[in-house]
């Protein structure tokens, strides 16, 4: 009966040939749509009578197939080896999970599709470790994040990453604002977030001076802080390896291999493994993943977000987060976003949202950028000719706009942690403290499991530059001149720090993964100085050619031929 | 500060950066007596000239065509015969003002230097416009470069950046790129301007396109960038007069390799971080006919201060700043500066202050706004006078004008340079 009423529903929304079933599990809605608006709208109504909805609507603009981003790396390699668990995905989830499983005696092994950790969502945010107010009250968003927000400030210190606590001030835009305030209060004590604030007026302008006159006051959440989201993630990769885990790239997960509900052998194109247990952490991929373990029941879709950064001459205007949201439409999907000062000093804006077909699509447009100068013009000190790059970040959403972290129904072996959108960095410590709980919960069964008693909770690190005074310079010049001979001008990278990235745990030979750690060309000339630098470097380290280095693995290589060779031809 | 750690050394002058504009700068301030030193933060002195093998530059200075490391040789040679000391590989952290001095933090793999100087000349140089500053969209593939970054692939390293090329931006460095890639055996697809003319030089058009039967498409631009590993093509766009994108006159091209001659961009961060004014029109900082930018006490030149076309021009603007420095250590008096502005038909000229008691000698280089190809005069207004300076038959944005004029400055009354049109009058 109301399946039916659902599928006249989703009918009247433009679904052609719909179907409706359901479960226990799961609603599954299924049909044609003219537009992938409707699909969302048909998949955002199914949610209100399951949180797990399998939207199968087909619209005009089917998805890309699903390309095999390294199908020229296949290879035995891998071929018998065992694990107890094995994380699929390399990005903050489960690069975290894989450091929160590495305290125990147990061999734990991520496998990443990529050249590196952090290539895809988790290095295409906003770096806020958000303070939990914006989250719906009663959603795993809005409990993780609060957790996550308070664990993440020792875990940075562990890790040797930096982490700041700069908070969060949503203005008013009309001085009707004001009385919103119990209404806000209650819904961050509801969420339980760490403290907030009514400023007036006066308050925000001494705070920040530069933003508009047109202001009336605002709501202030302290305990809002940043990160530098890549880092995070390599860092937690580095952390887990040093403390024993194996971090496969270019490694993708092709398919199981089940006996009586359980999955007992995993599938990669480069060789087919033993593991005790599998944790679904791959994103924007986690829906297919599921699929491949026969256990699809959920969807997800997918919301691009484009943020723009600005010099870091511009870091000195900026002191907190601050957004101007019209709370007319706060009860809503907000779309968020403002200005969000960076670990590095630069100033981020953004991010935008639209809905898009594709798994992934970071390219750019103009309208974006357009759409972001709302949020441009709260800084009065701010403007476009200030701009030193942008890109897009692809959300991976169920219907339900919910995190899904938990043990399948159907597989005992096999834990989700999926439809991890925003606020999925500021949770991920929260997240994998609880993934690894249920891991355990698993694996227990079969095994007693003990706490390792030489686990390092600190990461061992190479010496960062940026931290040191000028006497400390010195003197680490002293030991070794390669920290005197400065590669990257407008980011001030040595490089000894170049070569040490190339020396860490988790070394990865292309341009953009030493940007991602160090810096070298994610500056305001962005690499017109350094890059041939860099490649030299890392020649050097790999034996290869100069024309071998790529900027992101497989066929992105910087330069094609050397002249002679040119020329021989 | 520790003693054996830190290196400290004391001067009258540092110079900041040893490409043309800096050597000159350091032998001038040498050879008017003072003690100086060169700092520069790559591996070898000459600036930019290192990597630009054609020829042509010397040719006011020298009446020869060199190529850009033979004009550098030659002031390197003599910097080394008067013995400026010239720390290369040398990088400046941070520079702090002093209430008669500036302190310079240092390092290189020697160690760390704090280097004292009673006056600093930047020379620091430009750097290129990038993709992101033009805002072009798309994907992110490996193969897009900016054409100085292109040129240090080629001349320097010996590689290839691409074999099926789009240039787009019609500046200097990109129109000499499209002749070099093509001598190595390239294609360049074509050149897609913008703007309806061309920003390089008229030589190098002729020189280094139109020799080469390499097509300029100009009120056009790349509208997407196209490939996910590598760059595969891209969609190009004609612009009407407003700049604005004309639909339906898309075209797909199809190149592994994009160069963009977009700009250049002055580099004044460390002046900056010294509250030295800048001028919104060139990017460099604000400065007198003897280069001393409005902080008494530093004194910029070359490419720091707006972007010349022609070396010769840098070296000048070197030297001036050498000598001025001197001076000015020497008698630390008190400028005099009034304001020298322009009105819309210039797009920018230098100096933008007088120092009315000092040298009455103004060299005046600047650029006009539009092209003028009727014969106009660029005249001087005073209080309530108008002098034509001199009469050009034509005037381009693209090419740089200089003038030196006697001011006849007798009180503290403000300038303003300004281009006018004289119709029919040939
Ligand atoms: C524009 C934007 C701004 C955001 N801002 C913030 C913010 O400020 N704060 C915040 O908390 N959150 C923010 N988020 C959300 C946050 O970035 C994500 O929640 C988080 O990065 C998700 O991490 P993940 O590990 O789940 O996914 P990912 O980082 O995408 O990692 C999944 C990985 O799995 C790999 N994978 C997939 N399939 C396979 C397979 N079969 N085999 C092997 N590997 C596979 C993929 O290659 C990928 O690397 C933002 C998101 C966007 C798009
Ligand atoms: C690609 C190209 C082609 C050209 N072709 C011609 C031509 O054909 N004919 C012609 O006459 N002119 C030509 N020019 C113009 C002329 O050569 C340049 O304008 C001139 O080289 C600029 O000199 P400069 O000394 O101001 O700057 P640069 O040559 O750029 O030198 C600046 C130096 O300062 C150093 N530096 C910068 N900051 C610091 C710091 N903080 N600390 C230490 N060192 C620093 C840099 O490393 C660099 O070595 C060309 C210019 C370019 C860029």
């Amino acid at each position: 009966m109301k399946t039916l009423t659902i599928k006249r529903k989703l009918e009247s929304m433009g679904v052609h040939e719909c179907s409706v079933v359901l479960t226990d599990q799961s609603i599954c809605i299924a049909g044609i749509a003219e537009s992938l608006a409707t699909k969302n709208k048909a998949g955002w109504y199914a949610a209100k009578f399951h949180t797990n909805v399998v939207n199968n609507i087909i619209t005009d603009k089917n998805m890309r197939n699903e390309d095999c981003e390294h199908e020229q790396a296949i290879s035995n390699e891998l071929e018998g080896l065992s694990y107890d668990v094995i994380i699929i995905g390399g990005g903050v989830i489960g690069c975290a999970v894989a450091r929160e499983l590495s305290k125990y005696e147990i061999s734990v092994a991520v496998f990443e599709k990529e050249y590196d950790v952090a290539v895809h969502t988790s290095s295409r945010n906003d770096g806020m470790i958000h303070d939990g107010f914006a989250a719906k009250p009663g959603t795993k968003k809005a409990y993780y994040n609060v957790r996550g927000n308070r664990l993440w400030e020792p875990l940075a210190r562990d890790l040797g990453i930096q982490f700041r606590r700069v908070g969060s001030l949503i203005l008013f835009r009309t001085p009707l604002n004001t009385i919103l305030y119990p209404i806000l209060a209650n819904r961050a004590k509801k969420n339980n977030v760490d403290g907030w604030e009514l400023w007036s007026k006066e308050k925000v302008k001494k705070e920040e001076p530069y933003l508009l006159d047109e202001q009336f006051g605002g709501f202030y959440l302290p305990s809002a802080g940043i990160i530098s989201p890549y880092r995070a993630t390599v860092a937690l990769a580095e952390h887990a390896v040093q403390n024993g885990v194996a971090v496969h790239l270019l490694t993708k997960v092709i398919g199981f291999e089940m006996h009586d509900g359980e999955i007992v052998r995993v599938k990669t194109n480069r060789g087919t493994l033993q593991a005790k247990l599998v944790i679904n952490a791959a994103g924007n991929w986690a829906d297919i993943v599921a699929e491949l373990a026969n256990d699809k029941y959920f969807s997800l879709h997918f919301r691009k977000g484009t943020d723009i950064i600005f010099d870091k001459n511009t870091g000195k205007w900026q002191n907190h987060v601050a957004a101007m949201p019209n709370f007319l439409q706060i009860a809503e999907k907000t779309k968020g976003g403002g200005l969000i000062p960076t670990i590095e000093g630069n100033i981020l804006v953004g991010p935008t949202a639209t809905e898009i077909a594709e798994r992934v699509d970071y390219s750019t447009n103009q309208d974006d950028i357009k759409e972001l100068e709302k949020h441009i013009r709260l800084n009065k000190k701010l403007n476009l000719n200030q701009v030193i790059t942008y890109f897009s970040g692809v959300r991976a959403c169920t219907y339900s706009e919910d995190f899904l972290i938990e043990k399948s129904k159907k597989i005992k072996n096999l834990i989700h942690v999926a439809g991890i959108q925003s606020p999925g960095l500021a949770s991920a410590p929260a997240i994998a403290e609880d993934v690894v709980t249920m891991s355990l919960q698993i694996l227990s069964s079969r095994k007693h499991i003990l706490k390792k008693d030489n686990w390092n909770p600190v990461r061992n690190t190479y010496p960062d530059l940026q931290k040191l005074n000028f006497k400390e310079r010195a003197e680490i010049i002293n030991k070794n001149p390669g920290y005197g001979k400065i590669v990257c001008r407008c980011e001030t990278v040595s490089e000894q720090e170049i070569r040490d990235a190339l020396h860490s745990s988790l070394p990865v030979y292309t341009l953009d993964a030493i940007k991602r750690r160090i810096r070298p060309g994610a500056g305001r000339c962005h690499g017109g100085f350094c890059t041939p630098r860099v490649i030299e470097i890392l020649a050097e380290e790999t034996g290869k050619n100069f024309s071998d280095i790529t900027k992101k693995g497989y066929g992105s290589n910087i330069v094609l031929q050397s002249l002679e060779d040119h020329a021989s031809e | 500060m520790n003693e054996n750690t830190v290196n400290t050394i004391n001067t009258e002058i540092a110079v900041l950066g040893a490409g043309p504009a800096g050597l000159a700068a350091a032998m001038s301030a040498k050879n008017n007596g003072a003690h100086v030193i060169l700092i520069e933060r790559e591996n070898r002195l000459g600036g930019i000239l290192k990597q630009c093998i054609h020829d042509g530059f010397g040719l006011v200075r020298y009446n020869e065509k060199l190529t850009g490391p033979e004009y550098a040789l030659r002031d390197i040679k003599t910097i080394k015969s008067l013995n400026v000391p010239a720390f290369v590989n040398t990088f400046v952290l941070e520079v702090e003002k002093k209430e008669n001095s500036f302190v310079l933090y240092c390092i290189n793999e020697k160690g760390a230097y704090q280097i004292e100087a009673q006056a600093l000349i930047l020379a620091t140089g430009c750097r290129e416009r990038t993709d992101r500053q033009i805002f072009l969209h798309g994907e992110r593939p490996a193969g897009i470069y900016t054409a100085g970054l292109a040129q240090h692939f080629v001349n320097i390293d010996g590689y290839l950046p691409g074999k099926e090329i789009v240039i787009i931006g019609s500046g200097d460095i990109g129109l000499i790129m499209a002749r070099r890639l093509t001598l190595e055996g390239a294609h360049i697809v074509g050149v897609y301007e913008v703007k309806p003319e061309p920003s390089g030089l008229q030589r190098n058009i002729a020189q280094c396109l139109n020799d080469f039967s390499i097509p300029l498409h100009l009120s056009c631009t790349v509208k997407t960038v196209h490939g996910k590993n590598r760059i595969e093509g891209v969609t190009v766009v004609n612009v009407d007069e407003s700049g604005k994108e004309i639909k339906g006159s898309e075209k797909y091209i199809t190149c592994d390799c994009l160069i963009l001659s977009v700009g250049l961009i002055p580099e004044n961060e460390i002046a900056q971080s010294l509250n030295v004014s800048i001028d919104p029109d060139t990017k460099g900082p604000y400065v007198d006919q003897n280069m001393h930018t409005l902080v008494d006490g530093i004194f910029a030149c070359g490419n720091s201060v707006h972007v010349h076309d022609l070396v010769d021009y840098v070296s000048e603007s070197g030297t001036i700043a050498g000598e001025s420095a001197v001076r000015w250590i020497r008698n630390k008096r008190k400028r005099n500066l009034i304001k020298f502005s322009h009105d819309n038909s210039v797009l920018y000229h230098i100096p933008q202050f007088v120092d009315f008691k000092s040298n009455n000698k103004i060299a005046l280089y600047f650029r006009s706004k539009k092209t003028y190809s009727n014969t106009c005069s660029v005249n001087l207004i005073e209080k309530n006078s108008k002098t034509c300076l001199k009469k050009f038959k034509i005037l381009r944005p693209s090419e740089m004008e200089k003038i030196v004029f006697d001011a006849q400055l007798q009180d503290n009354q403000n300038l303003m340079l300004q281009i006018e049109e004289n119709y029919g009058n040939y």
